[in-house]
């Protein structure tokens, strides 16, 4: 990892060096053959003179968790433990057979500022509410589309295809798509999940403005949202050939007593041979949404579409826990 | 070491590659000729579709011919104008959808210059099933058929009915389906008995009958397809790459493209055994090649190889033609699965059925058809 990091300075130094005042800069493309990969070098700018985000990309960070700052939690779903304090509660039954793979890792937040979404008591309140009712509410569960910028920040990569006019992304989860469109189209005719992109470029900055929101989307799993009539304008900046600075500003009236900004980098898959696999959750989903009307049902118990979920966690033969620490 | 060297050949590579750009790269002109991108390629950019309807396979009568006369096209325009097949739940007294599976959803096109969009075999056909194919099909159809056996549907030998026979309800049809079902059948004890359309999981690949959307990059293209009732889906063509391991498997399987002169060609593998195309699932291959033979047409090719399946590879082909990019009428946002509320609907219509016999007012739930009536048993 040091020697790819050294290797990569001294290719960028070397190259800028030669190059000079030269805009057509190839750097990371041989970085990538430096490591020994056998990948083209790409070029920092497209032919037409526009920052190159061509390829697979990824948030890595906590967002799709809680925008907000939050600390780590024991469980997704938690219930109370043995003390009655907030800070002490412990995994609930949903999870509760994964162990410490179940819990949310914590994190300084996205949102700038003082980290808080400037709710409106009312929307502070269904916030609030959506968050204890998490695997009921979250559109994610349901293997919904999961709208922008939701999307753009969630644990799955995504590519970008750049085309001359438009800017095309597909996103792992369930196949989802946007289209930003740099030209002047006809809106689409209905609200939307994804919402109606339109894009310009300011500079090196990509500066979207997303609007025509059906207002059923969230923005992560702790229950923060916004509503029908968001106005939603991203700016993509690039940090390097291989980081997008992503910001994202909502002004909605309806949720917040002003507009407000989430902040973050947006990384290049590296990887070699780096593709976007689908997660096709629509089939991963149904036993979660129909499983309560089955002839014979997988679940042991359902009251109505309540399901009851009984943890039985089966050790086996000589991997009980004190077995398997003498091995 | 070899870290080391490969970095400094790293360093050469990033010199070497700098006067090689300030050589070859040009100012792109705006307004250049439609027919190339920024960077060279042949440009396929637009929103596309096949603005006729074509039959899949062509008629015997027309032998080895591709293209109808004026006179055949008319008629099957005129054919086309008294709706066969259309839903009629609406004129035999039933309630129903105000028309809306003739009228809305049904979209009808013209008829269109070829006999078929089959090219290859020269006779326009689908050349034939593989014995071991034609076995799984046979099983298949049986295994639909035995749980239609005791619907009216069989007992007055409708068409839905077809080789089968009429007959008190099957033992077996409490059983596992004996194969992995993505059509309709006559029952419904939960999603995998429906059809990938109930599931809102029928967009596969390849699609010939949707808008096309192309977004074109320099090294990769989006191919977005509008199809279905809000059942379309993304591929992304890679240029570069290769196809990921055989253990990965793919709904649109995976795509890697490559110019030849004009045209892209596109080679697709691994295909998931869960969303088959016609018969093949997992084994098949496809090389698809789009050509842009004029501002307002793309042909389109597709040579699909399943040699478990078929014993000869095929091919179809289609003219597509742009459309208005500024009406945008293309629906990218296939949200099938938000608005699902038919599946759980099916389901818990027959846990009704199944109570209503339990208690001895109803019929037995495999006395009704439920499967054939809108679009017979395969979809």
């Amino acid at each position: 990892m040091r020697n790819w990091f050294r290797g990569s300075i001294m290719v960028t130094a070397l190259a800028a060096a030669t190059v000079g005042a030269v805009i057509s800069v190839a750097v990371t493309g041989t970085a990538g053959q430096a490591q020994g990969q056998d990948q083209a070098p790409r070029p920092a700018q497209t032919p037409d003179g526009q920052p190159n985000f061509n390829g697979v990309w990824q948030a890595n960070n906590e967002a799709h968790w809680d925008l907000e700052a939050h600390e780590a939690l024991p469980g997704m779903v938690m219930q109370q433990g043995v003390y009655d304090y907030e800070f002490a509660k412990v995994p609930a039954a949903p999870v509760l057979a994964l162990g410490a793979a179940a819990g949310v890792p914590g994190s300084l937040g996205v949102v700038q500022g003082d980290g808080r979404i400037p709710y409106t008591p009312d929307a502070l309140r269904l916030k609030q509410e959506n968050a204890e009712h998490w695997i009921d509410r979250d559109p994610e569960l349901k293997c919904y589309l999961p709208g922008i910028p939701r999307a753009m920040y969630m644990p799955y990569p995504f590519q970008i295809v750049q085309g001359t006019d438009k800017i095309h992304m597909t996103f792992g989860f369930s196949n989802a798509a946007r289209v930003i469109h740099l030209n002047d189209v006809t809106g689409p005719p209905d609200y939307t999940y994804m919402g109606h992109s339109v894009g310009r470029w300011e500079g090196d900055t990509l500066v979207v403005d997303v609007n025509n929101f059906n207002g059923k989307t969230w923005l992560d799993r702790a229950g923060n949202f916004h509503s029908a009539a968001a106005q939603v304008t991203e700016r993509f900046s690039p940090m390097s050939p291989d980081a997008i600075w992503y910001e994202v500003t909502i002004t909605d009236p309806e949720t917040s007593t002003r507009p407000w900004t989430i902040g973050m980098p947006l990384y290049r898959r590296l990887d070699p041979n780096a593709t976007v696999l689908d997660y096709p959750c629509i089939e991963f989903a149904e036993e979660f949404m129909y499983g309560h009307v089955r002839r014979e049902q997988l679940v042991r118990r359902w009251e109505g579409e309540t399901m009851i979920v009984e943890i039985t966690r089966k050790v086996p033969p000589g991997d009980s826990f004190h077995e398997w620490y003498r091995r | 070491m070899r870290r080391r060297l490969l970095e400094s050949f790293g360093v050469a590579t990033a010199i070497a590659t700098v006067m090689v750009l300030l050589q070859l790269t040009t100012v792109p002109v705006k307004g250049q000729a439609p027919g190339a991108t920024p960077w060279g390629h042949p440009n396929l950019e637009g929103i596309w579709l096949d603005v006729y309807a074509t039959p899949f396979e062509r008629a015997a009568q027309f032998g080895d011919r591709e293209l109808a006369t004026a006179e055949e096209r008319a008629a099957r325009n005129a054919a086309r104008m008294v709706n066969p097949g259309r839903n009629e739940r609406g004129d035999i007294g039933r309630r129903d959808v105000a028309g809306a599976y003739n009228a809305v959803y049904t979209s009808a096109k013209p008829a269109g210059p070829r006999t078929s969009l089959v090219v290859d075999p020269t006779n326009g056909r689908i050349p034939a099933l593989t014995p071991e194919a034609q076995r799984k099909v046979e099983a298949q159809r049986e295994w639909r058929l035995t749980l239609l056996r005791n619907t009216e549907t069989c007992r007055s030998a409708e068409r839905g009915c077809a080789g089968g026979e009429y007959g008190p309800p099957a033992p077996e049809r409490f059983d596992v389906t004996p194969f992995y079902n993505t059509g309709r059948m006559n029952r419904h004890d939960g999603p995998e008995d429906q059809s990938l359309g109930d599931r809102c999981m029928s967009g596969r690949t390849p699609d010939l009958n949707g808008f096309r959307r192309i977004v074109q990059g320099e090294d990769s293209i989006a191919l977005g397809y509008d199809t279905g009732q809000g059942q379309g889906y993304q591929r992304v063509v890679h240029l570069s790459g290769n196809h990921p391991p055989s253990q990965i498997r793919l709904r649109h399987g995976d795509s890697r493209g490559r110019w030849e002169g004009e045209t892209l060609v596109i080679e697709t593998t691994n295909f998931s055994p869960k969303f088959p195309f016609r018969e093949s699932g997992e084994n098949r291959r496809l090389v698809e090649r789009y050509t842009r033979v004029d501002e307002d047409t793309l042909t389109y090719e597709v040579t699909i190889e399943d040699s478990t399946v078929w014993t000869a590879p095929w091919t179809v082909r289609q003219e597509l033609k742009r459309q208005s990019d500024t009406q945008n009428r293309i629906y990218y946002e296939p949200r099938c699965n938000e608005g699902n509320y038919g599946l759980p609907a099916l389901l818990i219509g027959r846990r009704v059925d199944e109570q209503v016999f339990k208690d001895g007012t109803g019929p037995d739930p495999f006395s009704l058809d439920t499967a054939t009536c809108v679009g017979g048993l395969q979809e």
